[in-house]
């Protein structure tokens, strides 16, 4: 069995042994090269352009829609007129 | 580098229909903490460097495979990560023994640097215990330890019971303790 107190300072010093690391800089730009990923900042930029482009894309479409909409109603006016 | 905020669901979905942007985030997240335990395993940096790479590779290579029951994306990971190192072991142990006491010293999370330069002979010594453990009980204490996980975390990627968990960690610190004993390393020098 274990005390509380040799519990404590086993942990203490797994605590003190297995520390999270660091990888080095280079090592994690390497990776990233071997796996072909570009840049965090590269990838929320694009998302960012993504998001941007939906929008222009949408307020385009919407757009359209609305001056279809008065087309067609002032056509249906004109055209009862002269009927 | 700051952790850049997304939503790790529609990620995943994303990263699992192919899109290479999305499993990028992914790996921005997780590359530290793989990157830990696989050094953590191997003792060395440069097999470190190339399994951390061979689990994203396969990982990317896989990941439409990978649904989401309750088991969460880092469990699968880690569980890629687990067989390539004891894949590794395997390897190495036919090929030859190499010694694992030079164990290059990596800068902590939060450490002062000189303070990574000063590992103590008992810490060195447990490092040398830890990794004459069974390979679920190192796994256990990286995952404790360095990840800083709960018991029940360390149950979804090793596939056990919270209290399975439990009392595996109990019978590791009796291991380790009468292990440490036997080689009169004082608990309380620290």
């Amino acid at each position: 069995m274990l005390s509380d107190d040799q519990i404590n300072a086993l942990e203490a010093q797994l605590a003190g042994t297995l520390r999270p690391v660091t990888p080095p800089v280079d090592v994690v730009q390497r990776l990233r090269e071997r796996i072909r990923f570009p840049q965090p900042e590269e990838i929320v930029s694009r998302l960012r352009d993504w998001q941007r482009m939906f929008f222009v894309l949408g307020g385009v479409m919407s757009g359209m829609m609305v001056l279809i909409t008065i087309a067609r109603a002032l056509y249906y006016l004109v055209g009862r007129k002269h009927m | 580098m700051p952790e850049i905020e997304f939503n790790e669901e529609e990620v995943l979905i994303r990263a699992s229909e192919g899109d290479r942007d999305a499993f990028g985030l992914l790996y921005g997240r997780y590359i530290d903490r793989i990157f830990n335990y696989v050094y953590y395993r191997t003792g060395n940096l440069h097999d470190a460097e190339d399994l951390t790479a061979r689990v994203f590779q396969r990982a990317m290579n896989h990941i439409q495979n990978y649904t989401d029951r309750g088991v969460p994306f880092s469990a699968w990971l880690y569980r890629i990560a687990h067989n390539l190192v004891a894949n590794w072991h395997r390897d190495r142990s036919r090929r030859q023994e190499i010694p694992i006491n030079d164990v290059p010293v990596l800068p902590s999370k939060g450490d002062h640097p000189e303070r990574n330069l000063v590992r103590s002979q008992e810490q060195d010594a447990l490092l040398r215990l830890i990794r004459r453990l069974p390979a679920e009980r190192q796994n256990l204490l990286i995952l404790k330890f360095v990840e800083n996980m709960s018991n029940a975390e360390i149950g979804a990627i090793m596939g056990r019971s919270e209290g399975a968990v439990k009392s595996l960690y109990h019978r590791t610190l009796l291991a380790l303790r009468d292990q440490l004993g036997d080689q009169n390393i004082n608990l309380d020098s620290e």
